[in-house]
């Protein structure tokens, strides 16, 4: 199911928050409106946390994480650092690293088993991203944009890349991460999809402003209508194809 | 792509009102005081302006009346032909082509009557010439009377049609009156048409909009039309006809084989086949509505074969509908959307624009690199992919949503975020950490044996240094030349230093400079030495030099030189003398004599005199007068025209001054006197 919701009015909610398959964090808005949609979603089975990062809110684009551990930048206070490790479960490792890109969400893309990173990162980053998240690391970019985890969003299951990737780089990309790819858009045409979005491999939460169509192309990229359908993601060529031309052209 | 939307539009005041407002607008925004005192270039430029800014407020008006108003060349056709059909064309670009005319008729009134009172001479006629310039513009509005308020008419019929969209996704349902037409319009938006069992209860176009495919779709619901030539058609069928006409669309033709319309099936097949130019180039679906009432089957064989007839000769689809029993309603509504959107998708297929969203519209499959299996981690717990909570279990756990309106609202409940932690033991969870103890940051020490790994690190690291330096005691650093090319290295190297530094001792600038007087008093090679007068001419004649100048010019400098007349004019002075002197005085007159002595005297006095070197400068009120004459007749003049003046200030400085009522400050108050109270 993807779940359409704001943080305080701003559709950027892949800013505001942070999901992986065995943990979600948001950030501390003045009401707890933000939280409790993701709450209702996904409490029952991971945990849902408060947190920020070095006293801010923006932790989607401060931190970046799968189920096996969780980044985050320099600038995360002790307290902070405590606060995640007594909230996550024991199974997930949280590092923080000294990389002077600090917004990791920013330049970190990844789902359980392969990372993306801007090609600017530091060799030791890449290790410890090796490391801590289990992952084979790749610097790439992704449409011409070295933010990979602004302009590009994958789970285990498919994901979604800049809208003005070119089809030789969304197949490259497709048989690195080796997960179906398409590009796409949310938020009534944004291209910021990591800042638009948070996807995890059962659920989605997008901002406020997303199309229908744009919903429709999410849920069946990710495969998170009904995990007895399993051909979901030929809809976008099948059943969408029309809609998707008319709308976009 | 223009949107249309003729809502914004200003309403139109009638003749009377917009007379009012005009001369309303000129009392309220141009001065409204003037004496026939004033100077008569005064009084005219004060009736120009009133003159001029009726005309500008006029012109201004009637300008954005044009502005306003599409004009029906430059619209969308369809808009053209129902601003056609509802307001007569001619009609309507006559009134704006009056509006227009009325414009530079003001204009024209105002120049010319702006010119005449450059003529006026006094107050009286200058203020007459105003009201007859006035009189007149208002007198061309007055004439406008019927185009304004015929045009304001046309402005609110304009802003109350429906906000249709000539251009896109559009479905568009005909026939004759009553066949069910809105109420299809009803079943499938939210358009809330009128629906009545009598004849023309849709007089105009209405819009509706639905959701098909992730897409909007407009819906337009027509009048009925009947079948007649179309000169005989009146303006309710005009606006069906013109929206047939113009707009690409999916069209529905509804056939009421029930005849409960009023009219026979024959009738409404012969409508279609005379409104059937209209259907070119259109996706059209015969829509057979009522079969509750008369079911398609059980209709007479050489009806439905009408029907079906026509639905061959159009070669389109034939669909049954009831909208009472909902019968085949969203089917239609389906066929009807994807027969449009396929055309749409085909004509944009073949388009250019199509190659920018392909990477869009395919899903990228990845060819297998290697033989990882990467699966997806879903937790096991129940109602993961649905999202759904169970509701039978009864433990629905509060949001923090909730508990935050139960405990106040936003900003007076915030959770406790400890709450959730996943610790070993629940019982810590509200454990009071500090954060430094004895002076040392404990989150430093998280680790148990963090003192034990640190120490392993460093002596890893001595090793690893001792290493290093043992492998480098092993081997020279070996050089490849010779040695005597590394001597004539060392020879340049040193011989370019001494350069280097020569080059930073004798370099003078972005160096500090010493004041001479400072630099003067140093005991080096700049050092004046003794300036007693004794020592230094003993010194000099020691050397053998003449220092009387010397002297001379060190006695100047210390004292400072005074203002002295130069030599040369009492030498001349005295060479006159010397040459009066020489002039034979003997054998002549006593007279003569005196002529002499007189002519010398004034010589003398007229060399002694110093000649001015420059002019001085007049002042600066008496800049460009001839003479003395003429200054005195300036300032008389000057002295003149401040006779009306009190102190510098003129007759149009509104002056403040304490206003004493006379009856408000006399005679005797009810208790005392005005002093005393």
């Amino acid at each position: 199911m993807a779940t359409r919701c704001a943080f305080e009015n701003s559709n950027e909610i892949g800013v505001f928050a942070a999901l992986t398959n065995a943990y979600c964090l948001t950030g501390i808005g003045g009401s707890e409106n933000f939280y409790s949609v993701f709450e209702a979603e996904l409490a029952e089975h991971i945990p849902v946390i408060h947190a920020t990062i070095g006293g801010n809110r923006f932790v989607g684009r401060t931190t970046v994480g799968n189920r096996r551990g969780i980044l985050v930048p320099n600038t995360t206070t002790d307290p902070e650092l405590q606060h995640l490790r007594n909230s996550l479960p024991d199974a997930v490792v949280v590092q923080r690293i000294e990389e002077r890109l600090s917004a990791l969400g920013n330049i970190i893309a990844t789902n359980d088993h392969v990372a993306l990173v801007h090609p600017d990162t530091d060799r030791e980053t890449e290790d410890v991203i090796a490391d801590v998240l289990g992952v084979e690391v790749f610097r790439q970019t992704v449409g011409g944009q070295a933010l990979v985890g602004s302009y590009s969003k994958f789970t285990n299951q498919g994901g979604m890349v800049h809208p003005r990737t070119t089809v030789e780089d969304i197949e490259e990309l497709s048989s690195l991460l080796q997960v179906p790819l398409v590009a796409g858009t949310v938020n009534r045409g944004s291209d910021v999809l990591g800042g638009g979005m948070v996807v995890n491999d059962w659920a989605a939460f997008c901002g406020l402003d997303t199309t229908g169509t744009e919903i429709s192309v999410i849920e069946s990229i990710y495969k998170l209508s009904n995990r007895g359908q399993q051909s979901m993601q030929s809809d976008i060529v099948t059943n969408m194809r029309s809609s998707l031309i008319d709308q976009l052209s | 792509m223009p949107v249309y939307n003729f809502k914004g539009m200003k309403p139109v005041p009638t003749a009377p009102e917009l007379v009012d407002i005009v001369l309303m607008r000129t009392q309220r925004r141009t001065p409204t005081v003037v004496h026939p005192g004033y100077k008569i270039t005064r009084i005219r430029s004060f009736y120009m302006r009133k003159i001029k800014f009726t005309q500008q407020t006029i012109s201004e008006r009637l300008s954005g009346m044009l502005t306003d108003f599409p004009r029906l060349n430059d619209i969308h056709p369809f808009y053209a032909d129902l601003c056609n059909t509802l307001y007569d064309r001619d009609h309507y670009k006559l009134a704006l082509g009056q509006i227009n005319t009325a414009r530079s008729l003001v204009d024209s009134i105002a120049r010319d009557m702006i010119r005449m009172v450059k003529y006026g001479d006094s107050l009286y006629r200058c203020k007459c010439l105003k009201r007859a310039a006035l009189g007149r513009m208002c007198t061309v509005l007055k004439r406008q009377k019927a185009s304004l308020a015929y045009l304001e008419e046309v402005r609110k019929h304009l802003s109350r049609l429906p906000a249709l969209d000539p251009n896109t996704r559009t479905l568009l349902m005909c026939g004759l009156p009553n066949v069910g037409k809105s109420s299809f319009m009803n079943k499938i938006t939210r358009g809330n048409v009128d629906v009545q069992p009598y004849a023309f209860t849709t007089k105009s176009l209405f819009v509706g909009h639905c959701d098909y495919k992730y897409l909007r779709w407009q819906v337009i619901d027509t009048p009925g039309i009947l079948d007649h030539p179309l000169e005989e058609r009146n303006t309710i069928e005009m606006q069906a006809i013109i929206a047939l006409a113009h707009l690409t669309c999916s069209v529905l033709y509804f056939v009421d084989i029930s005849e409960q319309c009023g009219y026979t099936i024959d009738q409404q097949c012969s409508l279609f086949r005379s409104i059937k130019p209209l259907f070119a180039n259109k996706q059209l679906i015969v829509v057979v509505n009522k079969v509750d009432q008369q079911p398609w089957e059980s209709l007479e064989e050489a009806k439905r074969a009408m029907v079906q007839g026509l639905a061959d000769d159009a070669n389109c689809s034939l669909m049954t509908m009831s909208n009472l029993s909902e019968h085949g309603v969203s089917d239609v509504k389906a066929a009807a959307c994807d027969k449009l959107l396929a055309t749409r998708v085909d004509a944009r297929v073949s388009g250019k624009k199509i190659e920018g969203v392909m990477n869009r519209l395919q899903v990228f499959n990845p060819a297998p690199r290697d033989g990882v299996t990467r699966g997806a981690f879903i937790p096991d717990s129940d109602g993961v992919t649905d999202g759904d909570v169970d509701m039978d279990g009864g433990n629905i756990r509060k949001t923090a949503r909730e508990l935050m309106w139960e405990g106040g609202g936003p900003g007076v409940w915030a959770p406790d975020y400890r709450d959730q932690y996943d610790l070993a033991d629940d019982s810590w969870k509200f454990d009071k950490i500090p954060e430094i103890i004895d002076g040392k940051n404990i989150a430093d020490f998280v680790d148990a044996d963090i003192l034990d790994r640190l120490e392993a690190l460093e002596r890893e690291e001595e090793q690893l240094v001792a290493e290093s330096d043992a492998a480098r005691m092993g081997e020279e650093p070996e050089s490849d030349l010779e040695s005597e090319e590394e001597a004539a290295v060392e020879a340049i190297r040193a011989r370019k230093k001494i350069i280097k530094e020569k080059k930073l001792a004798t370099n003078t600038q972005n160096k500090p400079m010493l004041p001479l007087s400072i630099r003067g008093k140093s005991k080096d090679k700049h050092d004046a030495g003794t300036l007693l007068a004794t020592e230094i001419r003993k010194t000099m004649d020691s050397i053998g030099v003449d220092s009387s100048k010397m002297l001379e010019r060190g006695r100047l400098l210390e004292r400072g030189r005074k203002r002295e007349r130069s030599l040369s004019r009492s030498r001349r002075g005295a060479d006159d003398e010397d040459a009066a002197m020489d002039v034979d005085v003997s054998g002549l007159s006593k007279a003569a004599l005196k002529k002499i002595k007189k002519e010398k005297g004034e010589k003398a006095r007229r060399d002694l005199s110093q000649a001015r070197s420059h002019s001085r400068p007049r002042e600066p009120s008496q800049m460009g007068l001839k003479d003395s004459e003429s200054v005195k007749s300036a300032q008389k003049l000057d002295r003149l025209g401040r006779k009306g003046w009190m102190g510098a200030s003129g007759e149009g400085d509104t002056r403040k001054s304490v206003h004493l009522v006379k009856w408000m400050n006399t005679g005797k108050k009810r208790n005392g006197t005005h002093y005393q109270r």
